[in-house]
């Protein structure tokens, strides 16, 4: 829930760090005034003061209570202002909002985590999660494409110290190689098989930009994935952030209130889902 | 409470004006508009049919201050005012935006502060204007809940009906104004109201539609008529604007004199990058889309959601229109097209 009695009001944070993570994707650190305690897959609303604000999901550990991170794509206004903000300024946040990823449901499951781009961003948090309670599921399955070994973010972690946590099993793609990139190239699709996972006892997670969602999601459900398995982070318009102002509704949905994560299930028969 | 009757409406607006501010429709060429009552007004006229625009404009303000930063910013106090004139179309918006903004798990502070402080004062619709449609979607040309007083027309003057207890107070406050009535004036107005209902239902005959609204909408996936609609549309946002349900928005941030400031304003779902987000992405770039996701919005999303249509058949839309579009028209040719 909401802090305030006006669920418009911001509070404030200040931007403690900021980290490059690709030529197009930075973190940015806040320390919010009062820790706000979210789940992964919750969003927040980012105020730039006087500027816009605009939606993102976390991709510190939720168990990370008096600092956030959040990655952030140069994409729109309220993006290619925050690229410019240096240390130590104040920016606003809402939040948490809508409902994130039922991670208690996963318990003694395979889950197959699929991600693209900034799309990492969110199942950082998710992964860091899971990765806390790693006994609660059998394994943990990540399957996770860039444009490029530049694009991809969090290099650090995903390249060094999480493919050497038991239970986490990584492969990366690129689509466009550089001289040093040894494993796979082509889209994310290209490095997903069907028995990565035991699908009987699976569920997966799939977030990215909406083409790279979409053609993953289809080949889920060529491999026998069933449309409640499959959990989607669905990037839209959330603007109110509280089921009100209307831009973000997918359907009957509000996907800041009903989601952003939902179920293919849930979505499947509405149109223009990926666009 | 039986009906009181008096025979002007002058001293009803001087005593309810007492209490707070008062807003009276005011006819300007063919429509009516709101204006704030004072004390040396003549006699208020009273409206035949809906004022031109919204009373969703009372509660949720065009442009409202939402958040300040850094300070923090709550709902400011509003003061009591009254609203005259209103009629069973806007009384039903009123319910339908409660359910959005006061009812369901999100309450939305600054509409709840100026709901609480709204006296409503009804009257009967006498004669229907041909847009008008509320027979098609459960309404009539008077209201029975909603109000606080109701006032409707008869020989010599008004009968006032109560509706709340706010509006039982009013009345009993200034008992000395009015008079019991008697019920030969009742049966006037029941007369009237019933005459007023006939001439509603034989304009909206050949729009009535042999299935529910939320199936027609439905079952609509692929129809042509949509892009027909859109053909005629010249996105002129007004459906939306004077549509008393419509209720999208949009929190635009700025710079104000020595702070930062959330603005709340009035949104359309039929501007073209209403959905778009900042990668690009936008799932109704085509305006066929968003007319039809007006509809499912109104007659599909909503009635999942809350039970009820989102539609009170106002005929404002159709007014207001630039274009071409009829509502009940395509309802009526979607319908068609489901019972072929």
């Amino acid at each position: 829930m909401i802090s305030h009695k006006n669920p418009y009001q911001p509070i404030g944070a200040e931007l403690i760090n900021i980290i490059d993570e690709s030529p197009t994707i930075k973190s940015f650190v806040l320390k919010p005034e009062k820790p706000i305690i979210f789940e992964a897959g919750q969003f927040v609303e980012l105020t730039v003061p006087g500027c816009g604000e605009a939606p993102f999901t976390p991709s510190s550990v939720p168990s990370q209570k008096d600092t956030m991170e959040i990655s952030i794509m140069k994409a729109g206004k309220v993006t290619a202002q925050l690229h410019e903000i240096k240390k130590g300024a104040t920016l606003g946040l809402r939040g948490p909002l809508g409902k994130g990823y039922p991670i208690d449901n996963f318990c003694g499951k395979e889950i197959y985590i699929v991600g693209g781009g900034v799309g990492l961003a969110p199942i950082r948090s998710l992964f860091l999660a899971l990765v806390e309670r790693k006994k609660d599921f059998v394994s943990i399955v990540c399957r996770y494409g860039a444009k490029t070994p530049e694009d991809f973010i969090y290099k650090k972690t995903l390249f060094g110290d999480w493919q050497k946590i038991d239970g986490v099993q990584i492969k990366l793609t690129v689509d466009k190689a550089n001289g040093q990139w040894k494993d796979n190239v082509g889209v994310v699709t290209t490095i997903l098989k069907p028995d990565d996972v035991k699908i009987a006892n699976a569920v997966a997670v799939v977030c990215g930009p909406p083409i790279m969602m979409k053609f993953a999601t289809l080949k889920l459900l060529e491999f026998g994935f069933k449309p409640d398995q499959i959990y989607l982070s669905m990037e839209k318009n959330m603007s109110c952030g509280i089921g009100l102002c209307g831009h973000c509704m997918l359907g009957k949905y509000y996907v800041c209130k009903d989601g952003p994560v939902f179920t293919y299930s849930q979505i499947k028969d509405y149109p223009k889902i990926w666009d | 409470m039986e009906p009181a009757f008096v025979e002007n409406l002058k001293v009803l607006c001087d005593a309810i004006a007492s209490e707070g501010e008062l807003y009276i429709p005011k006819k300007v060429n063919s429509h009516y508009v709101f204006k704030l009552y004072t004390s040396s007004d003549d006699e208020p006229v009273l409206n035949e049919i809906r004022v031109c625009t919204p009373v969703k404009e009372f509660l949720f303000p065009i442009r409202e201050l939402a958040a300040v930063f850094p300070n923090e910013y709550e709902t400011q106090d509003v003061k009591p005012f009254a609203v005259f004139g209103l009629k069973d179309c806007d009384l039903r918006s009123i319910e339908i935006l409660d359910k959005v903004f006061s009812e369901d798990d999100f309450k939305d502070p600054f509409y709840i502060s100026h709901r609480e402080k709204m006296f409503i004062i009804s009257s009967d619709c006498t004669e229907p204007a041909k847009s008008c449609f509320c027979c098609l979607f459960s309404g009539k040309t008077w209201p029975d809940k909603g109000f606080d007083l109701n006032v409707s027309p008869v020989e010599c003057g008004f009968l006032i009906e109560v509706g709340s207890d706010k509006g039982k107070k009013i009345l009993n406050k200034n008992k000395q104004l009015f008079k019991k009535a008697t019920p030969q004036l009742i049966q006037q107005r029941d007369e009237n109201r019933k005459k007023a209902d006939e001439i509603l239902t034989s304009q909206n005959a050949e729009y009535r539609l042999n299935n529910p609204a939320q199936k027609v909408v439905e079952s609509s996936d692929g129809s042509q008529l949509f892009d027909i609609e859109a053909a005629g549309c010249v996105e002129c946002q007004a459906c939306t604007r004077v549509c008393p349900t419509c209720h999208c928005f949009y929190l635009h941030d700025t710079e104000l004199k020595n702070y930062y400031g959330k603005m709340k304003m009035w949104d359309s779902c039929m501007r073209m990058s209403y959905a778009a987000v900042a990668g690009g992405e936008n799932p109704r770039k085509i305006l066929s889309d968003r007319i039809k996701h007006r509809l499912m919005h109104k007659f599909s999303y909503y009635m999942q959601r809350y039970g009820i249509d989102m539609c009170v058949g106002c005929g404002r839309c159709i007014d207001a229109e630039s274009g071409t579009m009829d509502i009940r028209k395509l309802l009526k040719q979607l319908n068609g097209e489901l019972t072929k």
